[in-house]
């Protein structure tokens, strides 16, 4: 009962807002309905999360979200005994309760995730869908509603970091970049709470920003990053004063890049 | 001082060089009765310079001693410094203008009383305006503003206004309105639109069409105000917050003088459009230019208008005299662009034979039945259908079977021989860039492409010649003097070339006589592997740790507080280091040491390998400044297999010690390998020194700097010498704790393993 409530928590109930950018809410349905999972591909802040959680609230599913990190066990996503009150309980781990609950289960930068620990999810991304649980003695099967989703960002990790072929090749994959100029503009106006000229001007920046990358900015500034500016300027900060902040410092520490960055942004606002 | 003695002084400075006595008479003739002090001074430079250039060192002789008239002796060696910047950067020449002026160059600068110099805004600039083209444009200096649409060229100074802000406000414009001409194809007009010769495809460049008028000159000037009116309607679009910033600067910004005659109201009224200024209603040119005060104008319009503009001009302007441009529009130089285009045409050629060429490499070979032709299968490796002179029949096929992109835009596919090749996007978009100026891609480029493929790519093939063939194209790395505080630029080229192999018994014996401790060395170097391990009485864990619950359980039956650390998880160490081994391979080497040294390189590998750190071995040696050496034994990618083992056994002495280029370019493999510890350790006999001036100080002080350059890039350097007399100046260059010195050559191949493994755990 009490995982039940558990799973609940994070069903999500009001439409996140998802402007799409081609055909991905098709093809994402479409490899639900088969049982393939996903595997989301983009530069940080395009849109990835919330393209997933827009694909949960539309399929209405719980999304069960785990953020990898170079620490995280097998353990840490199928579950491990815990001791309560001198007795040793089972607590499922996040992927054994989105399996359970016919969730969508979400492994945010997957790469990052050692590379024994991606190995666990083997079984389940392919056509057996099912994860064996070693310390119950137990053989999940995953029901037709549970849907693996795993994202990575190409750009910035390194050999070391890059997925195995046998991990890659069991999934349908989503490429995402930052929208086109209208659709970046639409965006930042709906959640950053800006005008459109305003918003124009912002993404405009972005798209100068982001063809920096041979002058030493790995990656230039991010939809989210214009619309944590437009939140800003919504709450009366001054544009250039907004874009520092939001845009400029979040960047980069480069003295000659910071400058040459705001001397976009005086020129744009 | 007197002459003679003089003489000797400077030629004691530049031994061994024996200058021309002639020469040295006349340059120093100034310095007689100079006091002594600045003397010592303006003479103390003479080693800092002369090693760069022996002429600009004579100038500077004819020169100091004005030069010592308007600075303070504290200064001159900055005067040096940048008089040796100004050589580097931009010759000669540069340098002995640049010593001329002392006052206007130099003295007045460090007063603040100039304006604000290109090289100080250079840095803010470059990444702005690639920003805003959103490619790779470059910046340069030159004497006045323009653009040749790859590069924008920038005044070398500005001073128009007395504060700093306001000068470099102006930078910024003139750069955005250079950008913008280019982002407005200013240069190029699409020929399909409009009046000139409307039946021609493909894009009009303007000194083709210019060269038609009598007055190309005003057609032009006529032109480029236009296209400034446009520039400033879109900037006032596009970059709001510039212009509104640049309000105050356009407002002093005082238009040309113009005489009263049509061509001089025409121009009057134009610039006093673009510097916002109150323009007369009545004027009969406002009408005319009105169409380009509106946002989305084309060139074409900026073209049909200038022609009208010019019939209506040209009757009074026989002699026409140019009008000075605004300060941020500068000239159209056309000349500058066509050779730009011509530059560009010639790399985008290149670039496309090359990578067309390698597409056809990598494709199958034709089968018999891939097409008519008999000789199609006929065994060409490369996969075309036939020889470079035979292959014809070339045919762009726009997006077949892709709806909704336009024809020919990005051709997708090429036919060779009735063989239809899909591009790759690079080589698409190359495809379509060319086709943009070209009207077509021509046949020679196909044909050079399809001879490239044919002939195997000489460029893709390595030659394996006897005496080091080169392996990648000469890398150049500055060098530093100690004596000016800073670099020389570009000063050393670094080859990496291939070790000539030598056959011999070398390893073998090597490895039957260290056998046992081969043995040895791999079970020490065993338990240096990644270990995994349980650590027991965590917090927190894969599994409960049942002594642990045990303990706990009778603890809280007894009473006791139990412990809450009841979980093993499992611990992983992992060995995340990489390391190159920098060989001296210098002529002194040569004997005991080399044999220790290649004894000790195959100890290591051995130990290396059951390690499973990833290591590279590098030699280095060389001639002066233009050829240092350095001979790859093993990259860091590479197996250690028979071949490393094959050059391990050929590494042989050769010339000098210039370890500070190759440190530099250790560093440079080094800092690109993803590795929480980079190790790069030396293996020398001796101090660095090469056939030319580098020696002593000179060059233990380059070895300091390009070693803290790795420091700065995140390499641990370390090393191993034999030199007995190293501790003078081992210390210095590597730090009290970062080198070894092992008194016994032959103790060298035991004691490296050793040292490697001490270093890294």
């Amino acid at each position: 009962m009490s995982k039940n409530i558990r799973i609940d928590e994070h069903l999500i109930s009001v439409e996140p807002y998802y402007l799409p950018l081609a055909d991905e809410v098709e093809l994402a349905e479409a490899a639900y309905g088969a049982g393939i999972p996903l595997l989301l591909k983009g530069p940080t802040g395009c849109g990835k999360t919330r393209f997933i959680q827009y694909l949960a609230w539309k399929l209405k599913r719980p999304l069960v979200t785990v953020s990898c990190h170079d620490d995280l066990s097998t353990s840490d996503l199928v579950g491990r005994y815990l001791i309560r009150a001198g007795e040793a309980v089972w607590t499922d781990g996040p992927l054994t309760m989105a399996v359970r609950a016919g969730a969508i289960c979400y492994l945010d930068e997957i790469v990052e995730a050692r590379k024994d620990t991606t190995v666990v999810i083997h079984p389940l991304a392919d056509d057996r869908r099912e994860l064996p649980i070693e310390k119950l003695g137990e053989l999940l099967v995953a029901p037709p509603e549970f849907m693996l989703a795993v994202s990575y960002n190409p750009g910035y990790q390194s050999v070391l970091k890059d997925l195995k072929p046998s991990t890659r090749q069991r999934f349908i994959a989503l490429s995402f970049d930052y929208p086109d100029l209208e659709r970046e503009t639409a965006i930042v106006v709906r959640e950053g709470d800006v005008e459109k000229d305003l918003a124009r001007l912002l993404v405009k920046l972005a798209h100068m920003t982001r063809s920096l990358k041979d002058s030493g900015l790995p990656e230039g500034a991010s939809t989210r990053l214009l619309i944590q500016a437009g939140k800003l300027m919504a709450k009366g900060i001054p544009a250039r004063t907004a874009c520092r902040v939001a845009i400029t410092g979040p960047l980069t520490d480069d003295p000659e890049l910071l400058t040459a960055i705001d001397e976009m942004v005086s020129s744009l606002f | 001082m007197e002459l003679e003695e003089l003489k000797n002084v400077f030629f004691e400075l530049v031994a061994p060089d024996l200058p021309n006595e002639w020469d040295v008479e006349e340059a120093i003739e100034s310095l007689e009765g100079i006091p002594e002090e600045p003397l010592a001074t303006a003479l103390g430079q003479v080693p800092v310079i002369w090693p760069v250039s022996n002429s600009l060192c004579f100038s500077y002789l004819t020169q100091v001693a004005g030069a010592l008239n308007c600075i303070e002796l504290g200064l001159l060696s900055q005067w040096v410094n940048e008089t040796l910047d100004h050589y580097e950067r931009s010759g000669l020449k540069a340098a002995q203008r640049f010593m001329m002026d002392v006052q206007g160059h130099f003295v007045c600068r460090l007063q603040g009383r100039s304006g604000l110099r290109y090289s100080q805004v250079k840095g803010r600039l470059l990444p702005y305006v690639r920003g805003l083209a959103k490619k790779n444009l470059d910046l340069q200096r030159a004497d006045c503003a323009f653009t040749d649409t790859l590069t924008i060229f920038l005044p070398r100074e500005i001073s128009l206004f007395t504060n700093e802000d306001d000068n470099f406000l102006l930078y910024k414009l003139i750069a955005s309105f250079q950008w913008s001409y280019i982002a407005l194809d200013s240069f190029l007009v699409s020929r399909n639109r409009g009046r000139a010769n409307p039946s021609a495809k493909g894009i009009l460049w303007l000194q083709d069409y210019f060269s038609g008028f009598s007055n190309p000159v005003l057609i032009a000037d006529i032109y480029h105000g236009l296209e400034t009116l446009r520039v400033k309607v879109f900037l006032d679009q596009e970059l709001p917050g510039l212009m509104r910033d640049a309000v105050p600067i356009l407002a002093k910004i005082t238009a040309s003088p113009f005489g009263r005659e049509k061509t001089g109201r025409f121009f009057a009224t134009f610039q006093q459009l673009v510097l916002s200024q109150e323009v007369d209603q009545e004027n009969g040119w406002l009408q005319h230019v009105k169409p380009l005060l509106m946002y989305g104008a084309t060139a074409r319009d900026s073209l049909a208008l200038a022609e009208d503009i010019y019939v209506a001009l040209s009757p009074e302007a026989g002699d026409y005299e140019r009008i000075e441009p605004l300060s941020f529009q500068g000239r159209m130089q056309l000349g500058q662009v066509a050779s730009a285009r011509l530059e560009q045409r010639r790399e985008q050629e290149n670039l496309f034979v090359e990578s067309l060429a390698t597409l056809l490499l990598t494709l199958p070979p034709v089968t018999g039945d891939a097409g008519d032709d008999d000789e199609a299968g006929g065994g060409h490796e490369s996969g075309l259908a036939a020889p470079p002179e035979e292959a014809v029949a070339i045919v762009i096929v726009g997006n077949r079977g892709r709806p909704g992109e336009e024809e020919n835009k990005n051709p997708r596919f090429i036919t060779i021989d009735n063989r239809e090749i899909e591009l790759s996007e690079e080589l698409a978009e190359l495809a379509a860039a060319i086709t943009l100026d070209l009207g077509t891609i021509p046949d020679q480029y196909i044909a050079s492409a399809t001879g490239k493929a044919g002939q195997g790519t000489p460029g893709l093939t390595m030659s394996a010649a006897g005496d080091g063939a080169e392996l990648s194209a000469p890398i150049t790395y500055d060098e530093w003097d100690f004596r000016r505080s800073g670099f020389r630029l570009n000063w050393c080229i670094v080859t990496e070339k291939e070790i000539p192999i030598t056959r011999s018994t070398f390893i073998r014996n090597t490895l039957d006589a260290y056998h046992g401790q081969i043995i040895r060395l791999r079970h020490q170097f065993e338990m240096m592997r990644t270990s995994e391990r349980f650590v027991r009485r965590q917090r927190d864990g894969d599994d409960i740790d049942l002594d642990a619950l045990v303990e706990s359980l009778a603890d809280t039956v007894a009473g006791r507080p139990p412990s809450d650390r009841l979980f093993i998880r499992l611990k992983r160490d992992e060995r995340d280091i990489a390391a190159l081994f920098l060989v001296d391979m210098s002529n002194s080497t040569r004997g005991w040491v080399g044999k220790a040294i290649k004894e000790s390189l195959v100890l290591i590998c051995e130990a290396m390998e059951t390690l499973g750190d990833r290591y590279g071995i590098y030699g280095f040696s060389g001639m002066r400044r233009l050829r240092c050496e350095i001979f790859p034994i093993k990259t860091i990618d590479q197996i250690y297999n028979d071949e490393v083992r094959e050059r391990i056994g050929s590494i042989a002495p050769r010339e000098y010690t210039r370890m500070a280029p190759a440190i530099r370019h250790m560093t440079s493999i080094l800092k690109d390998v993803d590795a929480k510890v980079r190790l790069l350790i030396t293996l020398s006999d001796g101090k660095p020194e090469d056939y030319d001036e580098y020696k002593g100080e000179y060059a233990i002080e380059d070895t300091r700097h390009a070693l803290i350059e790795a420091k700065m890039a995140g390499i641990h350097p370390f090393c191993i010498t034999i030199d007995q007399h190293a501790h003078e100046y081992m210390a210095h260059m590597y730090g009290e704790v970062n080198y070894i010195f092992i008194n016994d050559v032959r103790k060298l191949p035991a004691r490296m393993p050793e040292i490697y493994r001490v270093l890294t755990s």
